[in-house]
């Protein structure tokens, strides 16, 4: 698919056609208007990462964002407009996982599984790494169309950590954007890396868990294998089955109501009907830019 | 204009009702309870429970022992166990107590129900430990089955209660109780508490007060008739022999114990000093373990004390780059060991450049 | 009597193969034990390490300077810790009351004293009849402009200067040096914050303990938010205290006297807030869930001009929206209560008939208590709405605009005749500062107390309770003061 330039809002486009500054400037905040989107996206990430930074620089609008954990409360949603495809963005509550059962994950849990968003955004710190992968790792689970937002970028900086984004990318298998979202910097990026995940022009290989006790691995693999068999079409058996094991009711009983199986067929079509498989991420979309080197 | 002192009279009388009425214990709430206790269905649910449970430990139940339980007269136990085998819930084998399997089935949703139940308030709400089984015992003999399906559903059909007893499943299946008793245990054979009994109360509460838990390791130190002496969750205890029996452990392999040097808790972490988190204890349950562990206080994660509140609690702890301050209570609950400082040390001098930091290196 | 239970069946639509699935997974969960969340969390943490490791490159040497933990250690020392905060948290409020002054003299000179004439005239112009020019203008629009008048500046100052500090990082570090107390009591550290926004506005209090994640100390929040005495109920306690308490006294001490008394309500209110924390926490709301936790936030510099945008369009301007919602039909009920008549007498005449027995009971009158009962909307309009019925009812000659209208005066001397006209003692006095203290919250903040709990149970405790604490307080503090006068 390729991305029509935008000319109405670029008079000078040709000027430089590849630079960040062109890509940006086809970025059409929609603010709250939602009407007929081609895309939905969902923002995640831990509390207090500048998630709502995140949103409000993509949107235009302006939700208030304070430095204190757990500030979102609420699921705000918004609209923009990039390389002639309208998005809504879904702001989702700020959690440290996915596994316990706080109203706040539910809801979380439950628009990035049933909502089937096209691309989950998942913001994290990038000065907190090891913590903000934990709720990476098990959104990887759920769903394979994920960019990873490492914003506070700055803040990294600051404390003198160097990150290695092509690495991180290779490893976790889906496109990563390095970002300091406070400063604007890293956004035309990221809106470029949606747009690739959205359209399926990047195709994500996400890394999946590691279980080291044996027992656990044999339960985990003999149900994945089951659940696999039961719904063929179905994006993340391992999953389910780790949920199923958890005892997790809502998913049984998403199972039995059939809701999981509708949402596998979903998938099965939406996975048809994209385009050509692109390029692994690594090679192909996160940025150039040398991070890290203050 | 009323004379002031009659109207403080009266309006300090219709204050002192309102309380009465809605204390806790003493209220007209509470005497409604308990005169519910002694309705004839709930004496013929509890001697149903107490039977099954003794043939659940192969003891043999009798007139003697229920009317023990019940804490009624003989008289009144008789006409309730004619009663009771009139409507084919039990029988009279050779002079022994002995369920039907319609008095069984029953004595089963009583268990399950009490079980799910104790779950419940230990997983979903903020009720302490020691209310947990008188509230059980009032619940047991008002949920319907299929109220009580609903529960197990809600729960995510646990397996176990709070104090490991396993939980009977719909079809009225109950697994095994594992283990043995702590005082048939060998000396220096690691093992993991996997039941408390929590009947007599006061035995129970003396447990709860040793801050005994399921799960929690323990070593046997020493034994003799009178008393016996164990390790379990750092700390040394010293129980007679008798309320030692109402612990059931498992052994279990000596390379899958996390070993007596997970002694101290994190409470007793000075600042500025560091440990390395062994586990959680088994008393920290529901959504308060689930946060801990969401904010990253799993095992082999490094810690370190960072500040305490000018008011002497909570206390700020650096875990995974991010500070989280925990009251005393909770850091109680959280099992360390002393950080290697050496290791941590040439692992720093040997640098990062092959990538396996510090961090990675914690070996359970 | 007693149903023997039938084993309950699962309505099972599901395929055979779901069902087994299913059964599976129930059978492995024995298998896999108790244990199986932490295994797996363990697991993801030990590869969210590994990945980390490989991508993240830490500077060789700890930087020997951490800016982070420096004001860390000052902020929650031992030493400077208290006085800190304490010297913050009074700079904030010194300049919320005296920056707000000036504005709200202004916006009340052109709201209510040049702009209703105005409205008169024009509605004389178009030839509206009385009663439709009454409703209109002395009714809703004046009611609303003595709300804005008097709560946007103190607002508008206060809650950015509020955002300042939570944007910088500050806040949760109060919560840290606090806990301890609040732990006490049942209630949660961060419940320090939404206290000291309540004194701002409780519905905005309200709205901060959004913070608190533990649903129990939630709850505690919110219910006990009242007691803090918001910027509608400053103006009544510093003007009673200085008409009736101040000038008990010699002049020189009399307007530190009456600044003590207003002190002393708020400290009254401060005790309430642990008291009935500590009974909540320990009664009704025993079953709640309860855990703590409290991540404290790397330092950020605030961003000054989006953050005074953005506090003033979600915090101030929605506070104040919903205060109009309010106002308008409250204005509206205490014109036309005040000037539709039954046999002779208004409505109003008829009510504080019926209340004065009950007002006399607990030391107030029935004209405070319809005052309170009709100014449920806002606190602000709980004075004008006095004075007015006031003259209403005692029939006082030269002063007032008119049966329905509201005002205010700044000449004492006035004041004081109304209030003796109306048959005011000090007693009257000290129950009208405590009454203002523990009353009902205002609607708004009942509103929001009901979005935010979702539960018309809680909002009725929250609503109901200080009520009756209030009415009980007045009352005691009534027979007391008049068994002693007694004697």
């Amino acid at each position: 698919m390729n991305p029509e330039p935008a000319a109405a809002h670029t008079p000078s486009a040709e000027a430089c056609e590849s630079c960040a500054l062109f890509r940006a400037s086809q970025l059409k905040k929609l603010g709250v208007i939602l009407e007929d989107w081609d895309h939905v996206i969902a923002l995640a990430g831990n509390p207090n990462v500048g998630k709502s930074t995140v949103f409000n620089s993509l949107t235009g609008l302006r939700q208030h964002t304070g430095n204190w954990p757990g500030k979102t409360v609420t699921r705000a949603e918004g609209g923009f407009e990039y390389g002639g495809s309208r998005y809504k963005i879904v702001d989702l509550p700020g959690t440290y996982s996915l596994l316990s059962t706080s109203v706040d994950e539910e809801v979380a849990r439950d628009f990035i599984l049933f909502g089937q968003p096209d691309v989950t955004v998942v913001v994290a710190d990038a000065s907190r790494l090891e913590r903000n992968l934990n709720l990476v790792l098990q959104i990887l689970e759920i769903t394979d169309r994920v960019v990873l937002c490492l914003n506070l970028m700055d803040e990294a900086r600051r404390r003198g950590l160097e990150l290695d984004a092509r690495r991180l990318a290779r490893d976790l298998g889906v496109p990563v954007v390095p970002a300091a979202a406070r400063q604007r910097e890293g956004i035309p990026e990221l809106l470029a890396a949606i747009s690739d995940v959205a359209e399926g022009r990047a195709i994500c290989r996400p890394h999946r868990l590691r279980t080291e006790s044996p027992v656990l691995s044999r339960a985990v693999t003999g149900l994945e294998e089951k659940v696999r068999a039961a719904l063929p079409d179905l994006p993340n058996p391992r999953w389910v089955a780790l949920r199923l094991l958890d005892g997790d009711e809502r998913i049984a009983e998403a199972l039995r109501s059939g809701e999981l199986a509708r949402l596998g067929s979903a998938s099965a079509s939406r996975a048809a009907a994209s385009s050509a498989p692109g390029e692994m991420p690594e090679d192909g979309r996160e940025t150039t830019r040398e991070e890290g080197s203050a | 204009m009323p004379d002031p002192l009659v109207a403080l009279l009266v309006g300090g009388g219709v204050l002192l009702c309102g309380i009465l009425c809605i204390w806790p214990r003493g209220g007209i709430l509470g005497l409604r309870r308990r005169l519910r206790r002694l309705s004839t269905r709930v004496l013929v649910e509890d001697a149903l429970k107490h039977i099954a449970d003794l043939e659940i430990k192969n003891q043999n139940a009798s007139a003697q022992t229920v009317a023990g339980v019940l804490q009624i007269s003989d008289g009144r136990t008789a006409r309730l166990l004619a009663d009771m085998e009139q409507r084919s819930l039990v029988s009279f084998h050779e002079g022994r107590l002995r369920l039907t399997s319609k008095g069984r089935e029953y004595a089963l949703h009583i268990i399950r129900t009490h079980r799910l139940y104790e779950r419940y308030l230990a997983d979903v709400t903020g009720l302490s430990h020691s209310e947990w089984h008188r509230r059980a015992e009032a619940i047991e003999h008002r949920l319907s089955p299929r109220e009580t399906e609903a529960l197990s559903l809600r729960l995510g059909h646990p397996t176990h209660d709070p104090h490991g007893d396993p939980i009977p499943t719909a079809a009225g299946e109950i697994g095994p109780q594992q283990g043995q008793p702590l005082t048939s245990l060998p000396v220096d054979q690691p093992a993991r508490i996997v039941h408390l009994e929590d009947e007599p109360e006061t035995s129970y509460a003396q447990l709860i007060a040793e801050s005994l838990w399921p799960g929690m390791e323990v070593w046997v130190l020493e034994r003799d008739p009178q008393r016996i002496r164990f390790l379990a969750g750092g700390e040394e205890h010293v129980l007679a022999p008798s309320l030692a029996d109402s612990i059931t452990v498992e052994p279990i392999a000596e390379e899958q114990a996390r070993g007596p040097r997970c002694e101290p808790r994190l409470s007793s972490l000075k600042p500025g000093q560091k440990g390395i988190v062994c586990g959680l204890s088994l008393a920290c349950r529901g959504n308060e373990r689930r946060r801990l562990l969401d904010l990253g206080f799993v095992p082999s994660t490094p810690i370190q004390v960072e500040m305490v509140s000018p008011a002497g609690d909570p206390t700020a702890y650096l875990v995974r780059g991010t500070l989280i301050a925990l009251r005393r209570e909770q850091a109680d609950l959280i099992h360390v060991r002393p950080a290697p400082e050496t290791a941590e040390q040439t692992a720093a001098a040997a640098g990062t450049g092959d990538g396996t930091g510090p961090e990675a290196s914690g070996a359970r | 009597m007693t149903d023997s239970p039938q084993s309950p069946s699962l309505a099972s639509s599901a395929s055979p193969a779901l069902e087994s699935l299913l059964d599976e997974a129930r059978s492995l969960r024995w298998e896999v034990g108790t244990s199986f969340h932490e295994e797996l969390i363990e697991a993801i943490y030990t590869d969210a390490a590994r990945i980390a490791d490989r991508a993240v490159r830490r500077p060789d040497r700890k930087p020997r300077f951490d800016i982070d933990r420096s004001i860390d250690r000052l902020l929650t020392s031992r030493l400077w810790g208290f006085p800190a905060m304490f010297l913050l948290f009074t700079l904030i409020f010194w300049i919320t009351i005296s920056g707000s002054n000036i504005p709200s003299g202004w916006l009340s000179y052109v709201l209510v004293d040049r702009l209703t004439p105005l409205l008169r005239s024009a509605a004389d112009a178009l030839s509206f009849p009385w009663w439709l020019r009454g409703f209109l203008v002395d009714g809703m629009y004046l009611a609303t402009a003595w709300v804005v008048s008097v709560m946007l500046p103190p607002m508008a100052i206060f809650f950015p200067l509020f955002t300042l500090l939570e944007d910088f990082g500050y806040l949760p570090r109060v919560a840290f040096n606090l806990d301890r107390l609040f732990r006490k009591a049942g209630a949660h550290g961060k419940q320090a914050l939404s206290m000291m926004m309540g004194y701002g506005c409780n519905a905005a209090g309200v709205v901060s303990t959004r913070i608190i994640d533990s649903p129990r100390e939630r709850l505690i929040a919110i219910i006990t938010n009242n007691f803090s005495l918001c910027n509608g109920r400053w103006p009544t306690q510093i003007l009673i205290a200085s008409l009736f308490i101040g000038s008990l006294v010699p002049a020189y001490i009399a307007g530190v006297v009456s600044a003590l008394a207003v002190v002393g309500v708020v400290m009254l209110g401060v005790f309430l807030t642990f008291a009935v924390s500590w009974f909540l926490s320990r009664t009704v709301l025993r079953g709640e869930v309860s855990t703590f936790s409290l991540e404290l936030p790397p330092y950020r510099p605030p961003r000054i001009l989006q953050t005074i945008y953005t506090s003033l369009i979600d915090r101030t301007l929605i506070v104040l929206w919903r205060a109009v919602v309010f106002a308008l039909p409250a204005g509206a009920v205490i014109w036309l209560i005040s000037n539709i008549p039954i046999g002779g007498t208004s409505i109003a005449g008829h009510l504080v008939g019926i209340l004065d027995p009950v007002g006399l009971l607990i030391g107030l009158n029935g004209v405070i208590l319809l005052a309170y009962i009709v100014a449920i909307p806002a606190n602000e309009i709980v004075i004008p709405t006095i004075l007015m019925f006031t003259v209403l009812i005692t029939g006082a000659q030269g002063v007032g605009a008119g049966a329905g209208v509201m005002f205010e005066t700044d000449s004492e001397t006035t004041l004081r005749s109304i209030f003796q006209s109306g048959g005011w003692t000090v007693l009257t006095a000290v129950n009208l500062m405590l009454f203002s203290l523990v009353h009902n919250p205002c609607s708004t903040t009942i509103y929001t107390i009901y979005k935010e709990t979702g539960s018309w149970r809680w909002t009725a405790v929250a609503t109901l309770l200080p009520v009756g604490m209030g009415v009980a307080l007045t009352f005691f503090v009534t027979q007391v003061w008049r068994l002693a006068a007694g004697f």
